[in-house]
């Protein structure tokens, strides 16, 4: 009775008038669900399984792991949303994600057609999907590298032997960070130190940009970041350099790839792969979205080129 | 000094006046010498520390032991570490047990004050005031939950106490026998306007009950 | 009087209440053992120099981002919030509403073991946090608004169902009897004589909830549900603090909001006005019931709300994905030995955050209740001023409190756990506050009509009224707090929410399993500690 004189006296008054006599005799939650058809969502985009507020486009999904600056990852990512919509005659939209496994999952349950997926979890998500195929990668994602960097009050100068972090605090990125924790955890153990070890056990910041903090703040002595990250943070100067500084680099290893899912070629046709990979490859030199990614270009990738990543992913008990 | 007149006659109010808790609206007040309202602080604390009120046990804390309670009436003498560390190990005992001996509840001494009835809590409320020995003792119906024997010997108390320190007692009542037994003095008030004072020689048992207009 | 004075008179002896003394050795044992396992007294706990960090964090506050496009931005994820809040809420209420029937005693009635197997049941939705469900919920669901809704939800609904069986247990029977005696039916005897008597409890109860479950749609945010949550997350994980102050004080006034309405109304349930002789609703609880009914039905035209996903097949496949991949357990050696060390961290780090609460909240309590009308402006704006430090205190989540303080503390458990210990202040004060408020203030007033110090006056009209409410609520709070030790597990400060996060982020779903169980195992646990506790200081 109560919910009753709550719609009629409720504030959304268009939809609940236009459909008085169905209200008249049934409860207002389920008015309010007719209401609710034909909007979009304003935290799911609902790109795929829903799909019926576009017109005769296909509509894709794309995202990102989380693993910087969300609004420069909203900037990168809507940029090319725009660009792809309009080389590939579709509906693109970024969907930004806030969990490293949340990608992964939702790439799974085929809310995100293709994904922008680091080493490790563009693995982790390639054995949960059946069918998923790495389309193409950067050009510097061939040879990718991380830093350590030290506090500088540990008083260490830069050096190849990474043994004297053994001793000292230390923070890892994201925990399925590739280049914030696995690479360089396999890199650590290459030198005999153990990557669980350190004293009181690793930390895990999050992110790259709380790595350099806490290495800053003392917090933590020591700790590994994207070299990209890190680099740019230098350049505009978020960082002291009086507080923190580079002590190694790590050796070259693949990362980033782009990952298309089997949905989306089901939906869009088999050829979609193929597509991608054209409208990558023949991105012209300087054009905005690879300098968004700051890429030179964008080339071919394959899932061997991963094995490695795999490999010390099952080491270090982070695929399973 | 009996007080006495219907109830919302004002008792409780000049009561507050006098101990300070209520402010006067117009007028002054001037209470063993000095105007309460101009004090402040430690003057203020020194002048409260010599008058003791006694409420209709409404001023007990339950869930403290009947010790506490009691000990509460020192708090004005005591510094804080002392007040707090009694909490833990109860102070003055030998006082406490000695006022308590007086209303008769020694035995209970380590009790929850919650589990006491109405009449034994009005006893901790005087033994309260027999450990803090005021110079003006302000009573507000400190018989009316007890039976007639030990309201007589509660006003006993009072009186005696109020005596000892040279000071007097000023109490509100509602039996006009007990008013004239125990004070010397009658006042009493309607509607906040004195409208008897007279010494207790004077009176009779029927005249305080015209008063009330309660046929007797 | 003879008779009184003459009764022979045994010496008087102090006699401590043992279960007491029991209760309150034991808690300090067990706050020793956490804050040695916490090496708080290992010396280096400390790191003073990022100092200047922690700084750049604080005087953010007064300078937050206020600029008009990350406004609106912050205004649409408000509106997300509350209406996961509203949606959260009406469906725990609802679970609740039927859950209670099926757990009452009523129900039951002289059948022990069906109500106890009933009442373990709920045990599982209700030990494991929001954010768990939200994470869970996700590799169902996917991006869907029924994430945040049924991760609200379902552990509400367990936990309201609870509540409601004990209000509707605690009803006197007589009513209910006579009409059983009647010849009415189970129902309607119910309907007549138990659910008039507790409705006020009822209603009461559903408006706290309303009042919580904001702040949980906030943590949400940390799985990607959207609203005021995510974007906060969104800031927070760039160290953008400008911008996290924006959403922390959106979600202060948010919290605000719901505290003085819900306050308002639950006030007005347990004092209502007389209506005479007419038949006339109280209009303030009428606007209040209508507001929140617009309030769901608004939430869920605005989430645009599907049921048709719960229902759809692929829902069902993800469904059979995850639980095939989570079932049986993972019980291997090294897994098992991690589960136990982390839920000795867990549990200290509870201990430590609940002891610093309640200290805080025992000090601020006093302060922090509303003072009287005459009360000095000093005394006013003081009051004001910490009830505010609570509020924010309770309006930044966990996790940013953790890495915030791990900028001047050394890693490891301490710091997870003064980040649980002061969120959970926030919200303890404002209840010891309360409690506080409640409390008869004559005893006070007549020790200050004696010449006691405040001090004084304090320890002996207030502390001791106020200590057994207080408890109780920081017990409560215990068992929440264990919970919560998940949303700060990272960052080396360790604990069964550090092993969580791991094993999702492994995808190792029979690992996952094992936490889970161990997560629900030690809630239960503590839960029934803290009653025990809670009924030693009755």
């Amino acid at each position: 009775m109560s919910s009753r004189r709550a719609v009629r006296s409720g504030g959304f008054g268009e939809h609940a008038l236009s459909r008085r006599s169905l209200l008249a005799g049934s409860a207002a939650v389920l008015a309010a669900g007719l209401a609710a058809c034909g909007r979009d969502s304003p935290v799911s985009s609902s790109g795929g399984s829903a799909g019926s507020s576009s017109g005769t486009r296909g509509s894709l999904t794309i995202g990102a792991i989380p693993d910087q600056d969300p609004e420069v990852l909203q900037r990168l990512f809507g940029t090319l949303a725009d660009s792809m919509s309009e080389a590939l005659d579709l509906d693109v939209t970024y969907q930004p994600v806030t969990d490293y496994g949340a990608a992964v999952s939702l790439f799974r349950t085929g809310d995100l057609d293709l994904v922008w997926f680091g080493g490790l979890t563009g693995v982790q998500a390639r054995l949960q999907t059946l069918g998923a195929e790495p389309v193409a990668q950067r050009d510097i994602d061939e040879s990718f590298t991380s830093v350590f960097i030290v506090n500088a009050d540990t008083g260490l100068t830069p050096a190849d032997d990474l043994t004297p972090l053994a001793d000292l605090r230390f923070t890892y990125g994201s925990e399925t960070s590739t280049s914030g924790r696995l690479m360089p955890a396999y890199f650590l153990s290459e030198q005999a130190v153990d990557p669980e070890g350190f004293p009181a056990g690793p930390g895990f910041s999050g992110s790259h940009d709380a790595t350099i903090s806490l290495v800053a703040s003392g917090s933590y002595q020591a700790g590994v970041l994207n070299e990209q990250v890190w680099a740019a943070r230098l350049e505009d100067g978020t960082v002291d350099p009086a507080a923190v500084v580079q002590y190694a680099r790590t050796p070259e290893y693949h990362d980033y790839h782009w990952l298309a899912g089997p949905q989306a070629v089901e939906r869009l046709g088999a050829d979609l792969p193929d597509r991608l990979l054209e409208y990558f490859t023949g991105l012209p030199a300087g054009d905005e979205v690879l300098e968004l990614f700051g890429a030179g270009a964008f080339i071919p990738t394959e899932a061997a080129n991963y094995d490695q990543i795999e490999a010390v992913g099952r080491d270090l008990g982070l695929i399973s | 000094m009996a007080l006495v007149g219907p109830s919302g006659a004002g008792k409780s109010t000049l009561l507050g006046l006098v101990n300070g808790s209520v402010p006067p609206t117009a007028g002054t007040v001037e209470v063993l010498g000095t105007d309460p309202t101009t004090l402040r602080g430690r003057s203020q604390r020194e002048l409260r520390a010599r008058v003791g009120t006694v409420h209709q046990h409404l001023e007990l804390v339950g869930q403290l032991r009947v010790v506490h309670n009691v000990n509460a009436g020192r708090l004005s003498h005591w510094p804080a570490w002392r007040a707090a560390w009694s909490l833990v190990r109860p102070q003055g005992l030998p006082e406490v047990l000695a006022a308590l001996e007086q209303v008769g509840l020694a035995d209970r001494v380590f009790e929850r004050t919650e589990r006491l009835s109405g009449g034994q809590r009005q006893r901790v409320a005087l033994a309260r005031l027999l450990v803090k020995q005021p110079e003006l003792v302000l009573a507000d119906e400190p018989a009316s939950a007890l039976d007639p024997v030990l309201a007589e010997r509660a006003l006993a108390l009072l009186a005696g106490l109020a005596a000892d320190r040279g000071g007097a007692l000023v109490a509100s009542l509602h039996d006009p026998a007990l008013a004239l037994r125990h004070c010397t003095r009658v006042v009493g008030l309607v509607e906040g306007r004195v409208v008897l004072d007279a010494p207790a020689a004077a009176l009779t048992v029927g005249d305080l009950a015209d008063f009330y207009g309660a046929p007797r | 009087m003879t008779v009184v004075l003459d009764r022979p008179q045994a010496p008087p002896r102090l006699n401590r209440v043992r279960r007491r003394w029991a209760w309150g050795l034991g808690a300090l044992a067990v706050l020793g053992w956490s804050l040695a396992g916490a090496g708080a007294f290992a010396g280096d706990v400390v790191n003073p120099a990022g100092a200047g960090q922690f700084g750049r964090f604080a005087s953010a506050a007064l300078s937050p981002a206020l600029d008009g496009e990350f406004l609106r931005v912050l205004a649409d994820s408000v509106l997300v919030t509350v209406a996961y809040a509203a949606l959260g809420a009406a469906l725990a209420v609802l679970l609740g509403a039927v859950g209670a029937v099926a757990v009452a005693r009523t129900t039951w009635g002289r059948r022990r073991l069906g109500w106890t197997l009933s009442r373990g049941a709920l045990a599982v939705p209700r030990g494991l946090h929001e954010a768990v469900w939200g994470l869970l919920l996700v590799n169902l669901l996917g991006l869907d608004p029924w994430v945040g809704v049924l991760a609200i939800g379902v552990p509400y609904g367990a936990v309201t169902a609870k509540v409601f069986a004990d209000l509707l247990d605690e009803v006197p029977r007589g009513g209910y009897e006579a009409l059983l005696a009647g010849g009415a039916g189970r129902v309607p005897a119910a309907l007549y004589g138990l659910l008039p008597p507790a409705s006020g409890g009822l209603l009461s109860y559903s408006f706290y909830r309303l009042e919580c479950a904001v702040r949980s749609a906030v943590v949400l945010g940390l799985i990607g549900a959207g609203g005021l949550g995510y974007q906060l997350l969104l800031s927070f994980s760039s160290l953008r603090w400008e911008q996290v102050w924006s959403c922390v004080y959106a979600l202060a006034l948010l919290c605000l909001l719901a505290d003085v309405g819900g306050r308002a109304v639950r006030r007005r349930v347990a004092a209502p006005r007389s209506s005479g002789d007419r038949l006339r609703r109280d209009p303030m609880l009428s606007t209040a019931v209508l507001g929140t009914l617009a309030a769901i039905v608004w939430a869920w035209w605005y989430l645009a709300i599907s049921p048709a996903t719960l229902v759809a097949d692929r829902t069902g496949e993800q469904l059979r994905y995850v639980l095939s991949a989570a079932w049986p357990p993972d019980v291997d050696g090294p897994l098992l030995s991690a589960v136990a060390v982390a839920a000795v961290d867990t549990l200290q780090m509870s201990v430590i955050a609940i002891a610093v609460a309640t200290a805080g909240a025992v000090l601020l309590a006093g302060v922090a209740a509303h003072p009287p009308r005459d009360a000095p402006v000093l005394r006013r704006v003081t009051g004001s001023a910490v009830r505010l430090a609570l509020l924010l205190l309770r309006a930044v989540p966990p996790p940013v409190w953790a890495l915030v303080l791990l900028f001047v503390l050394l890693p490891g458990v301490l710091p997870g756990a003064l980040a649980l210990g002061v969120y959970t202040l926030g919200v303890l004060g404002r209840l010891a506050a309360e409690a506080t408020e409640e409390l008869d203030p004559r005893p006070r007033a007549a020790l200050t009509a004696m010449g006691a110090r405040p001090v004084g006056g304090w320890l002996y009209g207030v502390l001791p009224a106020a200590t057994g409410p207080v408890l109780a609520f920081a017990l409560y709070r215990w068992e929440v707090a264990i919970r919560d030790t998940v949303l700060v597990g990272l960052l080396g400060a360790g604990g069964l929410g550090a092993l969580l996060a791991s094993r999702v982020s492994a995808f190792d779903w029979g690992a996952v399993t094992t936490v889970l169980v161990a997560v629900i195992a030690l809630t239960a646990a503590v839960d029934l500690v803290s009653a025990r506790a809670r009924a030693a200081l009755r």
